[in-house]
């Protein structure tokens, strides 16, 4: 039993890891605010997960802190991308490789009205 | 009575934090617990014994689709951002909640900001979500379906 949760504490800890480096690494390569918000907003939430549950086996941590700190970083996390890109929005920041924007087209409306 | 409601609530996340069942610990969260609810003052909601049993049918499997939303938007992310061509076709798509409620609006902008591809910038009076999508060429219809299906969930939880 305790071999096996080192296992998969291990395994999690080799993926959160990797997770948290694709997130990086998005952030590198993808154009703007907005497409970088996805990689960090999302997979490196997912990395940071992973790392606390393999935290929570590993360590002495106990599993209530843990489950009410990945409850936490879920509900946080979305609404943090959602406040930055709200903002960037909002003061104008161009989308880089768009194909429609319903947003942009509705404020025009408005504005011409 | 929904004063007690929210002190519990908030010791019992108290007591998960700090991880020991000891008397003078739980008094303490007991405190800290009432100081919080005197600050925050919470609005009075019915509580309807019978909804119970289904709605928390309903909040688990809503966990559920939540969690596999969350493990596929990083693998879908990250696939993506592997690529060495980088497939985006990015752009603002609004996506309509059908929930008449500020709350059923706010839970459902939180869900789709978790599914793959998606992210809330915006939303309009008329409870629209303004969603940027990594791939927005067919992923409107796909949303729009996901939506629904949450939309049912989160109405059995929250009347």
């Amino acid at each position: 039993m305790q071999t096996l949760l080192q296992l998969i504490a291990i395994l999690a800890v080799i993926l959160g890891t990797v997770f948290s480096v694709l997130g990086v690494l998005g952030f590198i390569r993808l154009p703007d605010v907005y497409t970088r918000l996805h990689a960090t907003g999302k997979v490196s939430i997912f990395g940071v997960v992973l790392l606390l549950l393999a935290t929570v086996m590993l360590t002495p941590l106990g599993f209530g802190k843990g489950l009410v700190l990945i409850a936490l970083l879920v509900i946080g996390g979305p609404a943090t991308s959602h406040a930055i890109g709200s903002a960037a929005h909002r003061i104008g920041i161009p989308m880089k490789r768009a194909i429609r924007d319903d947003l942009g087209a509705l404020e025009q409306n408005q504005a011409g009205e | 009575m929904h004063y007690i409601r929210t002190i519990l609530i908030l010791l019992v996340i108290y007591l998960a934090l700090t991880g020991n069942l000891q008397p003078s610990n739980i008094v303490l969260g007991a405190l800290v617990a009432a100081v919080a609810t005197l600050l925050l003052r919470p609005q009075p909601s019915r509580l309807d014994w019978r909804r119970l049993p289904a709605a928390t049918w309903a909040l688990i499997r809503y966990i559920a689709i939540l969690a596999v939303d969350v493990i596929e938007s990083g693998i879908t992310v990250a696939r993506i951002v592997l690529d060495p061509k980088l497939p985006i076709r990015p752009g603002i798509v609004a996506i309509p909640s059908g929930c008449s409620s500020e709350l059923g609006t706010a839970l459902s902008a939180h869900a789709l900001s978790v599914t793959p591809g998606e992210l809330v910038i915006g939303i309009d009076d008329y409870g629209v979500l303004y969603t940027h999508c990594l791939d927005a060429t067919h992923s409107a219809e796909y949303a729009a379906q996901a939506q629904a299906m949450r939309r049912d969930l989160l109405s059995k939880i929250f009347v």
